[in-house]
């Protein structure tokens, strides 16, 4: 029973992780651009988040509703002034471009909203569990999971069926060839950032709403989805998700055996699907 | 069909000029630096003996995370694993076994180059970016590693209480002599390295891997290679580092902050060149001592920096000199130059 408890709670954990990973996964997809300041982003929506609810009393609803559209602001951002002038073959420059502002902002916020750990006040919300069969589940982790399968699945079908998800298909298949056909690629990588950023949004208001944020905890939520991707298989958008629940299941049952043992657990199932399956577990193997 | 007569003629009289007068006076410049390091206990007090020893550090992370990215092409912002690894190695074998703790120094270099070979060998698997957070996992599982073995004490840490078996003067030539030839390996190694065959194929495959490739050089090996002896040349960095500061703890041993330091040194130097990682060491190192009381705000201007740098000016300090002044202090190109003009 106590198994089946860390199983429950580690789908629910994945349903965090998911998250973070969606956007990863569609960025490196798309630009094969990894943002190393993508668990900075985060934290920072977070923050941005809490003070607007300590400020004008919001609830997470109104938060939500304010933060998605400034995340995908932010993203847009973050494209046009840093990624596209360094997306390119080469990986160098948007890794440490990314780096530098990864620096920066975990700084800036230690400067704005000093170390302290905070959390957004859920009224009530956060505390309300229901009983499915013999075990107890709280009502916000169950939210949190549904959302992100929500987004998931939002996303595959962006991709699959309307003409912004062909287009970006085509630009991560072969950028020149995508020009020619009359795509704009810089256009699609700004939408492409944009919505990555914006389901980071979503993943800013639910951490928040979960357990507390600090500004120096952007660089484990990069990891977790990172490794999340990793897992899943790149490229894939349902990989990224059964990456995260993989990754949160290992990490809820490591936490079972020992607390110190818990976020350890997790990267060593990274590093044994690295080892065994380093297309990860939905990635077509290289021939 | 005849074969087309090639013209008897003489290879032109030529000398491959490999120094340059800017280089033979950089090099005296570097002999006599590397001289005065070696013998600090005889002019320095034992605080000026720290900081240059922090500094020797700066520079041989710097340019072993160099030889990685502005070399290899191996984009790591793990190193600090192979840092702490080899710090926690001397510990052990310094206080838990009496192991001499200078011999210990070099012994515990086994370790971050057992480790490096399994490493890569997984990682290698990661594409470009993927590799880099790859390897910042690695370093998180080392910590984690480290906080949860009671070998090392888990995580409250070590003390190396046998240096007190040594006066204070044993111990700053101990330390001066350890800087002197940490720097003779990084940096002279690497100018070394690259001046030969090697050299050749590493900058070849800096500039191009799959033409370096097509002409004969062993990526993968080169690359493999390149990695373990960052991860040794780290390691040496890590195992004089916290010989200083007698103290170890998961947090310190792996500290992210490194991968930074390193980074921001090359870039704002400038990779691909020993000069750049002299010059970004000692910005860095000065600022440190001007700004670092302001703290966060320090660390935003340079995480700015880094950014700026990676946006307009990537070939950083040193690319700006030497588009100007033609003037390399450890040259390693091949010059022909015709004795007769």
């Amino acid at each position: 029973m106590e198994w089946f408890d860390a199983l429950v709670q580690g789908i629910l954990l994945g349903g965090m992780y998911a998250q973070y990973a969606l956007g990863m996964a569609l960025m490196f997809g798309v630009m094969r651009i990894v943002n190393i300041s993508h668990g900075d982003l985060v934290i920072l929506l977070s923050l941005i988040g809490i003070s607007m609810a300590t400020a004008w009393g919001l609830g997470p609803l109104p938060v939500l509703i304010v933060l998605v559209p400034l995340a995908v602001l932010m993203g847009w951002v973050l494209q046009k002034a840093v990624l596209n002038r360094v997306v390119g073959s080469d990986p160098l420059p948007s890794l440490i471009a990314t780096f530098g502002l990864s620096i920066a902002l975990q700084n800036l916020m230690l400067q704005i909203w000093s170390a302290n750990s905070r959390s957004l006040p859920g009224h009530g919300i956060e505390s309300q569990s229901i009983e499915i069969g013999s075990v107890y589940v709280g009502l916000l982790p169950l939210i949190v999971l549904a959302v992100a399968t929500g987004l998931t699945w939002g996303l595959d079908l962006t991709l699959k069926r309307t003409r912004f998800g062909r287009a970006l298909r085509a630009a991560s298949a072969d950028v020149e060839a995508a020009a020619m056909t009359g795509i704009n690629p810089r256009a699609v990588y700004a939408m492409a950032t944009a919505a990555a950023v914006g389901i980071l949004g979503f993943a800013a208001v639910f951490q928040a709403l979960r357990s507390t944020v600090a500004p120096a905890d952007g660089p484990a939520q990069l990891i977790y989805a990172f490794e999340a991707v990793i897992i899943g298989g790149m490229g894939t958008v349902w990989g990224a998700f059964v990456g995260s629940m993989v990754l949160g299941i290992s990490q809820a049952i490591g936490f079972r055996i020992d607390p110190g043992f818990g976020v350890l657990a997790g990267h060593i199932v990274f590093l044994i699907v690295l080892a065994t399956r380093p297309q990860g577990l939905f990635g077509k193997a290289l021939s | 069909m005849s074969a087309i007569p090639y013209l008897e003629t003489e290879a032109p009289e030529v000398l491959v000029q490999r120094q340059t007068r800017s280089g033979r006076v950089a090099m005296t410049l570097a002999v006599l630096a590397m001289i005065a390091v070696a013998a600090m206990p005889w002019w320095a007090s034992t605080g000026t003996i720290r900081s240059i020893l922090v500094l020797c550090c700066y520079i041989a992370v710097a340019q072993m995370w160099n030889l990685l990215a502005g070399y290899a092409g191996l984009v790591s912002v793990g190193q600090h694993a192979f840092m702490g690894a080899a710090g926690y190695a001397l510990f052990v074998l310094a206080q838990t076994y009496g192991i001499n703790p200078f011999a210990a120094v070099f012994l515990s270099l086994l370790v971050p180059a057992a480790l490096a070979v399994p490493i890569y060998l997984l990682l290698h698997r990661l594409d470009g970016p993927y590799f880099s957070i790859g390897t910042w996992v690695v370093a998180e599982v080392f910590r984690l590693t480290a906080s949860n073995l009671p070998l090392v004490n888990s995580g409250a840490g070590m003390s190396l209480r046998v240096m007190k078996d040594y006066s204070a003067f044993e111990r700053n030539v101990a330390m001066s002599l350890l800087c002197a030839g940490m720097l003779l390996v990084t940096l002279g190694g690497s100018y070394w390295l690259l001046r030969s065959r090697f050299g050749l194929a590493l900058i070849a495959m800096r500039d191009n891997p799959v033409a370096a490739a097509s002409q004969g050089v062993n990526v993968a090996k080169l690359r493999f290679l390149v990695y373990v002896a960052s991860a040794v040349g780290c390691g040496l960095a890590g195992a004089i580092y916290f010989m200083a500061q007698l103290r170890i703890t998961p947090g310190s041993a792996f500290d992210p902050m490194w991968a930074n330091v390193a980074i921001f040194i090359v870039m704002v130097g400038g990779i691909g060149s020993i000069e750049g990682v002299l010059i970004g060491s000692l910005i860095f190192f000065i600022a440190d001592r001007w700004f670092g009381e302001y703290g966060a705000t320090y660390f935003v201007v340079l995480g700015l920096m880094t950014l700026l740098v990676a946006l307009y000016a990537r070939t950083g300090i040193w690319g700006l000199i030497s588009k100007r002044w033609d003037a390399p202090w450890f040259p390693i190109r091949r010059k022909l130059v015709d004795p007769d003009r």
